[in-house]
């Protein structure tokens, strides 16, 4: 696995925090600087530390599966329902996979997660269930998605968001 | 705005998506090709072809759009879960205008009651063309817009309003059909003081207590800041919109500016609304009062429902102005004085510093009602007189009424409704022509007070 020169080091603090009930969206463009976004569940942080992975409805991932192999930059946003605490992470991709048992897991944990973190801000727990449920009615597939961490940045609104950590 | 094509997914049909119940994220790129996502509070849709995104801090997607003018904003729907691309195109960012306007009074309103009005300002509007939407997954699911029809119950609702003879009537019969008719069963409608600086309850529905009497300042919290700009505003997800309010306040706190801050302002009504529409009644520019419906679930009052029942409001509102003015015939209104009063008796003290009311030392008025209230007392005791008219209330040099006649009545009404929820043996009874039967059954002790 190749890994980039300039790639920091997520804190244990900041690893609970990728991993807990929060909304998460990869961000992606084409070689036009054309953005694509998708819906991620299940993040990961690497036995290194540095690099990440998190998984993908293919049926709604296409354009942004195809961004990533042209260009390589990633974005992920990992934002907590209940305080807008809200962080993101740039990085570059490393590249796919099919998931394995752990990553399936961790998609049924950062599900679960989700849901209730957003059923304390009063969304219903049927509606986070038909979120994930519709991803996957075109294919059940999910396909994993590797990338590496350059840059964290706290995104929570106000004054101070995109302050660079 | 230019002529543009159809979208496949039309903006009315998703309309639900845009209002933020579950936030939506927007990806933009820099001209470098680096990617960035955050989340949005609400996306506003202008016409077909056409949304804006309000901004209150500088930051990277702004940066991004202004070098590289694509975006994409992610939606997903409340109610089906369905979520949904909207490719967008930057055309320009709006600094005044309708939309800069309604967004700020939208902002404002919820910094007000979160007690941010010095910090959370609109800087500016992004006017954004739609290129495309479309569902998430390839196949198409959208619905077709559905285009409710109102007329019948806009047809009801004058109707019922038009056979009333006096306010308070009036207020409970709109009240009850806004209820009946357009399914807001929680609703109330609160009127300026008399130095037009509170806003005070006048009827309600809905509500246990009814919150008739209760005040908010003109110009603070959402009910202040709708009033005073004399814009509705509407609130879809409270428990997402106070949240983001407060991590904004708590960012503030930590930089340690707690000096730019206030206190924040309870929301009257409902503990748990999730959503709030605020339509000012007014005649003119003149405000007559405000109208409040809440609901405990999220995304109920969309922007078609707004439209709507703004007709209703401003119905309400001529209704209310006509009332006003007019002589009304009178109604025959029976007086049951059999009864008398009883042996017990009453202690009603009067505190002229705040001209508030207490019966039997519970509280019950103030201010300029319970000053007109103890003039009728203080009649009642000394003279055994019951009968009154508004003219010489209005008349009535000792009472230091205001130069505002239109007050008089919704005084009345306030005062009548305090008594019916707190006193049970003291009535109010509107007799129709500008007439007043004060009904007291019990004997009744009058002390003043400083």
């Amino acid at each position: 696995m190749k890994r980039a020169k300039s790639s920091v080091s997520i804190t244990a603090e900041l690893k609970d925090f990728l991993e807990s009930g929060v909304s998460v969206v990869v961000g992606t463009c084409d070689p036009s600087c054309v953005p694509e976004a998708v819906r991620a569940w299940g993040p990961r942080v690497g036995r290194d530390g540095r690099s990440v992975s998190l998984c993908v409805a293919l049926a709604t991932s296409g354009r942004a599966l195809s961004n990533l192999r042209a260009n390589g930059r990633v974005a992920v946003t990992f934002c907590l329902p209940t305080n807008y605490k809200t962080i993101q992470l740039k990085g570059r991709f490393l590249g796919t996979a099919r998931p394995n048992g752990q990553d399936l897991a961790a998609v049924e944990r950062h599900r679960d997660s989700f849901t209730a973190s957003a059923t304390r801000v009063g969304v219903d727990r049927r509606f986070m269930e038909g979120a994930w449920q519709e991803e996957l009615v075109e294919s059940a597939v999910m396909l994993k998605i590797h990338f590496v961490t350059e840059q964290v940045f706290d995104q929570t609104p106000g004054p101070d968001a995109g302050a660079r950590l | 705005m230019n002529a543009s094509p159809k979208l496949a997914v039309p903006l009315e049909s998703i309309e639900i998506c845009l209002e933020g119940i579950v936030p939506a994220a927007i990806c933009s790129c820099s001209r470098e090709g680096i990617p960035n996502v955050t989340f949005l509070s609400i996306v506003h849709r202008l016409d077909e072809n056409h949304v804006a995104l309000s901004f209150q801090f500088f930051n990277k997607t702004r940066a991004n759009i202004l070098e590289n003018p694509r975006a994409q904003v992610l939606l997903i729907s409340p109610e089906t879960s369905e979520q949904y691309r909207l490719d967008l195109q930057y055309l320009r960012t709006e600094t005044e205008g309708l939309s800069f306007d309604r967004m700020k009074t939208r902002l404002d309103a919820v910094a007000s009651q979160s007690g941010m009005s010095n910090v959370f300002k609109l800087r500016g509007v992004d006017i954004f063309e739609v290129l495309d939407s479309r569902p998430v997954s390839s196949e198409f699911r959208a619905e077709a817009a559905h285009k409710a029809d109102y007329l019948p119950e806009l047809d009801s609702f004058t109707e019922r309003l038009s056979t009333c003879c006096d306010l308070d009537s009036l207020l409970s019969v709109a009240l009850e059909a806004l209820s009946s008719l357009f399914r807001c069963p929680h609703s109330f409608v609160m009127f300026p003081d008399e130095e037009g600086k509170r806003l005070y309850t006048g009827a309600s529905h809905g509500f246990e207590p009814s919150g008739v009497g209760s005040e908010v300042p003109i110009g603070k919290g959402m009910l202040g800041v709708a009033a005073e700009r004399r814009a509705a505003v509407r609130t879809t997800s409270m428990t997402r919109e106070m949240p983001l309010a407060r991590a904004v306040r708590s960012a503030i706190e930590r930089r340690g500016e707690q000096a730019t801050l206030e206190r924040e302002i309870a929301l009257p009504g409902l503990p748990n609304a999730q959503s709030q529409l605020i339509l000012p009644l007014l005649v003119g520019d003149k405000l007559q009062g405000v109208l409040c419906l809440q609901d405990q679930a999220a995304g109920r009052f969309l922007a078609t429902d707004e439209r709507v029942l703004q007709i209703a409001a401003r119905h309400l509102t001529v209704a209310i102005s006509n009332m006003r003015v007019a002589i009304l015939p009178s109604r025959k209104v029976t007086l049951r004085h059999k009864a008398g009063p009883s042996k017990r008796s009453s202690m009603v003290k009067h505190y002229k510093s705040d001209d508030s009311i207490f019966i039997d030392d519970a509280y019950l008025i103030k201010g300029m009602p319970g000053r007109l209230f103890w003039k009728l007392l203080q009649a009642f005791v000394g003279t055994g007189r019951t009968a009154f008219t508004n003219k010489e209330i209005r008349l009535d040099a000792g009472l230091q009424l205001p130069d505002i006649k239109d007050n008089l009545e919704t005084r009345l009404i306030l005062l009548r409704r305090r008594l019916d929820e707190r006193c049970e043996f003291v009535r109010l009874v509107h007799a129709g022509r500008g007439q007043l039967h004060l009904v007291v059954h019990r004997k009744l002790t009058l002390e003043e007070l400083a």
